[in-house]
C-alpha cells in the first residue's frame, strides 16, 4: 500500500474535486448538534473543532425516518411508487469507530439479507476515515479491539500530521478517488514516520477501559440473575438516546400515513429500551425495564457475537456522553457477576 | 452538607424508615452526576450535593415500591408535591430530605462560553457571583448568570418547599436573575410566520428518543398517547409536524403539574429548546388560574378542578 498525502490548505480543492461528481458530507455542526452534512463547497473550518458527530454515521444509510414507498388509489387498484437513493456520496471524515459501525450494519442489511433501501446507499457511497486528534473522555474503542487511527472499513483513511494528512489507500475504489486528485502527492519516509508517532500517541489518550475477555460466557451466566439486572437497571429512565444514537443499533419500526387516496409508507429508527417495543396482543415479555436493559447489553455482547462474530459494540461512547442519567455501559460490563446460577430467565 | 446527608441518609435505612434511599451519586464524566437509588447503607456514602445534580428525581418515585427517602432541591420537592396531588404517590410513604439549591451549572452554556468541550476542562468552581472554569492551569471567570440553566435563573423556590428533614439551611432569594425568559422574550416578538419557521427548524432535529418525556415526573401515564395506535394521534416516527404536535399535547397534559424543573430541554440530545414551550405554559397557567405547581399538597390537581369564575374568561 503506498502512503501519499496532502496539505490541509488543499483540502478544500479536493472536497471540490470530489463534489464534481458526488454529494460530499463533512461534519456539520446545527446548534451544538454535529452530523455528517452536505458540504457547502467552502467551509473546512470542522478540521478545527470535530471531535465526533452527535448523530452517528448510521443516519446516512438508515435515516431516523425514510420514506419507503408512496401509494395511490386508482379507479379500484392502488399505484406504488417505490423510493429510491441513487446519489453518489462521499462522507469525508467518518471516525473508525463508526467505519466500523458501518461494517457491522453491512452484515445486517447486505450479507444476511439484502435490504434494498440500505443497499443502494450503501452501494453508491464511499466512506472516507478521519482518524482521532483528541478522543472523549467516553471513547473506549480500544476495549472494543478497534484503533482510533486506524481502519480498514472505508475506502481512505486520513491521519493528521500537522500541517499535512497523511492518506492510506484501503480499497481500489479509494485508490482511483485520488489517482485524479491534483494536490495529492507521494509521503516521504519520514511522513510516515510521523505517522507512527502520532498514532501511538492518540492511542494512549483511550484511558476508559472495558474488558470483554470471556463476556459471552459472562453474559450467558447472568441472564438469569435478575437482581444484578435490576440494579443495573435502576437509574435507567427508558428513554431511546442510547439506542437510537448508537451506531450499530439497527432496530426499525414501520407505520403508513393515509388520507383518502394517498399514503406513503415510512420506516425509522426505533428502539429496545421503549416498553411498547415487545408488546403484543397477550403479553409483554419485556416489560419490565431490567429486562430491556439486559436485553440491550446481551444483544451487542452475546447475541450478537455469537450469530455475526463481532461484538456489536465499537467503543464511541455516544451512549454515556448523551444518556440524560449517566448509566455507564462500561460500568456495567465491568460488573456483570462472574458466576451466577441461572434461576429466573 | 455532604457529610450530613450521607449520615442522614444511613440513618433512615438503619432505623428501617425508608426502603430505600434515592439521591445522588458523582458520576462517571467530568462534571456529571448519576442518580443514586439504593437500600444499601453503606452505599449512602457516595451520596452527593453540587451545582450538576440535574435530574428530577421524583420521576423515580412512581417505579419504586415502599419507602422512599428522596433528596430533594426546590424543583423536585415541587414535583414530588404535584405527583401527591395526582395520587401517584402517598405522602406517607416519603421521607423528602430538602436541600437547598443555588442553581445548576449548564455545561453546554459553559462549553460555548470557553470554546471547549466538558471533557477539556480541569475544575468548574462557583464563587459567589462568579464562576470560575479552569482548563489547562488558566483560570476564566464568567458572571454566574450566563452560565446556569436558563430555570435556574428564573427560580423563585430554590429550596425544597415540602420536606421531612432539611441539610444545610433553606434559601429562598437567591436564584432569581430574571434573564431566564430571554428566549420565550424573543420567541414572542416574532410574527407567527417566524415562529413556525423557528419551531420548523427545531422539531426537524428531533429523532423521537422520548428523554423528554422520560425524565419528566409529571409524565407518569402508564401508556402515552403518541403510543396509541387506534387511534393514531401522531406518527411513532420523527416526522417534524408530529414532534410538534406530540410536544403541544404534552404541554397541555402537564399544564399545573410542570414545575419548570428544565428536565426536559436538559436531556434533549439535539439540544431543542423544549423550555421555551414549557415555561410558556407555566406562565399561561399563572396567568389565567393564579396557579403554580407543587406548592401545596392538599390541592386538587388543577385540570381537575373548577371555579365557577373560570368560565367567564375561559368557557366563551
Amino acid at each position: 500500500m503506498t502512503i501519499k498525502k496532502i496539505s490541509k490548505k488543499d483540502m478544500v480543492k479536493l472536497l471540490a474535486d470530489w463534489g464534481l461528481d458526488s454529494t460530499v458530507l463533512i461534519p456539520s455542526r446545527d446548534e451544538g448538534v454535529i452530523e455528517m452534512a452536505e458540504w457547502d463547497g467552502k467551509d473546512i473550518s470542522f478540521l478545527e473543532w470535530y471531535r465526533n458527530t452527535v448523530i452517528p454515521p448510521k443516519s446516512s444509510f438508515l435515516p431516523p425516518m425514510e420514506e419507503m414507498f408512496t401509494f395511490q388509489k386508482n379507479g379500484n387498484g392502488y399505484s406504488i411508487e417505490v423510493s429510491a437513493e441513487q446519489r453518489k456520496r462521499i462522507i469525508f471524515g467518518i471516525r473508525p469507530c463508526d467505519a466500523k459501525a458501518i461494517a457491522i450494519l453491512d452484515k445486517v442489511f447486505m450479507d444476511s439479507c439484502e435490504d434494498p433501501y440500505y443497499v443502494s446507499k450503501r452501494k453508491n457511497t464511499m466512506l472516507i476515515g478521519l482518524g482521532c486528534n483528541k478522543p472523549y473522555d467516553s471513547c473506549f474503542c480500544t476495549s472494543s479491539g478497534l484503533s482510533p487511527t486506524e481502519s480498514a472499513d472505508v475506502d481512505l483513511m486520513f491521519t493528521d500530521i500537522g500541517d499535512d494528512f497523511l492518506i492510506e489507500e484501503i480499497t481500489d475504489e479509494g485508490e482511483e478517488l485520488l489517482a485524479t486528485a491534483g494536490a495529492v502527492k507521494k509521503a516521504s519516509q519520514a511522513d510516515v514516520a510521523s505517522l507512527k508517532k502520532a498514532r501511538a500517541a492518540v492511542e494512549g489518550m483511550v484511558t476508559r477501559k472495558v474488558d470483554t475477555k470471556n463476556i459471552i460466557e459472562k453474559l450467558q451466566a447472568s441472564f438469569g440473575d435478575s437482581d444484578y439486572w435490576e440494579k443495573a437497571a435502576d437509574k435507567c429512565i427508558s428513554c431511546g438516546v442510547c439506542t437510537l444514537l448508537c451506531p450499530t443499533c439497527y432496530c426499525f419500526d414501520i407505520c403508513d400515513e393515509l388520507t383518502k387516496k394517498h399514503g406513503a409508507r415510512y420506516r425509522g429508527w426505533d428502539s429496545c429500551g421503549f416498553s411498547i417495543y415487545t408488546k403484543m396482543p397477550m403479553e409483554n415479555p419485556r416489560e419490565e425495564k431490567w429486562r430491556r436493559v439486559r436485553q440491550k447489553v446481551c444483544h451487542k455482547y452475546e447475541f450478537f457475537p455469537m450469530n455475526y462474530g463481532v461484538i456489536a459494540c465499537t467503543g464511541c461512547g455516544r451512549c454515556i456522553r448523551s444518556c440524560p442519567v449517566n448509566w455507564d455501559i462500561t460500568h456495567v460490563l465491568g460488573s456483570v457477576p462472574v458466576e451466577q446460577p441461572i434461576k429466573n430467565r | 452538607m455532604e457529610q450530613e446527608l450521607r449520615k442522614e441518609a444511613k440513618k433512615l435505612l438503619e432505623d428501617g424508615k425508608v426502603d430505600y434511599i434515592v439521591g445522588f451519586a458523582a458520576g462517571t464524566l467530568k462534571f456529571s452526576t448519576t442518580p443514586l437509588i439504593t437500600r444499601d447503607k453503606e452505599e449512602v456514602a457516595s451520596l452527593v450535593i453540587n451545582p450538576f445534580i440535574v435530574n428530577n428525581l421524583a420521576k423515580f418515585l412512581t417505579q419504586l415500591p415502599g419507602r422512599v427517602g428522596i433528596v430533594a432541591k426546590g424543583c423536585d420537592s415541587r414535583s414530588i408535591v404535584s405527583l401527591i396531588q395526582d395520587n401517584q404517590v402517598t405522602r406517607d410513604n416519603l421521607v423528602i430530605i430538602g436541600v437547598p439549591c443555588s442553581g445548576l451549572i449548564d455545561m453546554v452554556k459553559v462549553e460555548k462560553l470557553v470554546d471547549r468541550d466538558r471533557d477539556e476542562i480541569d475544575n468548574i468552581a462557583i464563587k459567589g457571583e462568579t464562576v470560575a472554569v479552569v482548563i489547562s492551569k488558566e483560570t476564566m471567570e464568567l458572571p454566574i448568570e450566563k452560565v446556569l440553566f436558563d430555570n435556574c435563573l428564573d427560580c423563585k423556590h430554590p429550596s425544597a418547599q415540602e420536606y421531612d428533614t432539611f441539610i444545610g439551611e433553606p434559601n429562598d432569594t437567591i436564584c432569581v436573575r430574571g434573564t431566564g425568559e430571554d428566549k420565550i422574550k424573543e420567541l414572542e416578538g416574532m410574527t407567527s410566520e417566524e415562529r413556525w419557521e423557528f419551531w420548523r427548524t427545531q422539531f426537524s432535529r428531533c429523532i423521537k428518543c422520548y428523554a423528554c418525556r422520560q425524565a419528566c415526573p409529571a409524565c407518569f401515564c402508564e401508556r402515552c398517547f403518541v403510543e396509541e395506535s387506534e387511534p393514531k394521534w401522531v406518527l411513532p416516527l420523527p416526522k417534524w409536524q408530529d414532534n410538534l404536535i406530540f410536544q403541544v399535547i404534552r404541554n397541555i397534559h402537564v399544564a399545573g403539574r410542570c414545575t419548570d424543573c428544565g428536565a426536559c430541554e436538559r436531556v434533549c440530545p439535539v439540544n431543542i429548546p423544549l423550555r421555551s414551550l414549557t415555561k410558556k405554559m407555566c406562565g399561561l397557567v399563572s396567568e389565567m388560574f393564579s396557579y403554580e405547581a407543587g406548592m401545596d399538597k392538599n390541592a386538587p390537581p388543577l385540570m381537575t378542578a373548577y371555579e365557577y369564575e373560570e368560565a367567564k374568561d375561559l368557557i366563551r
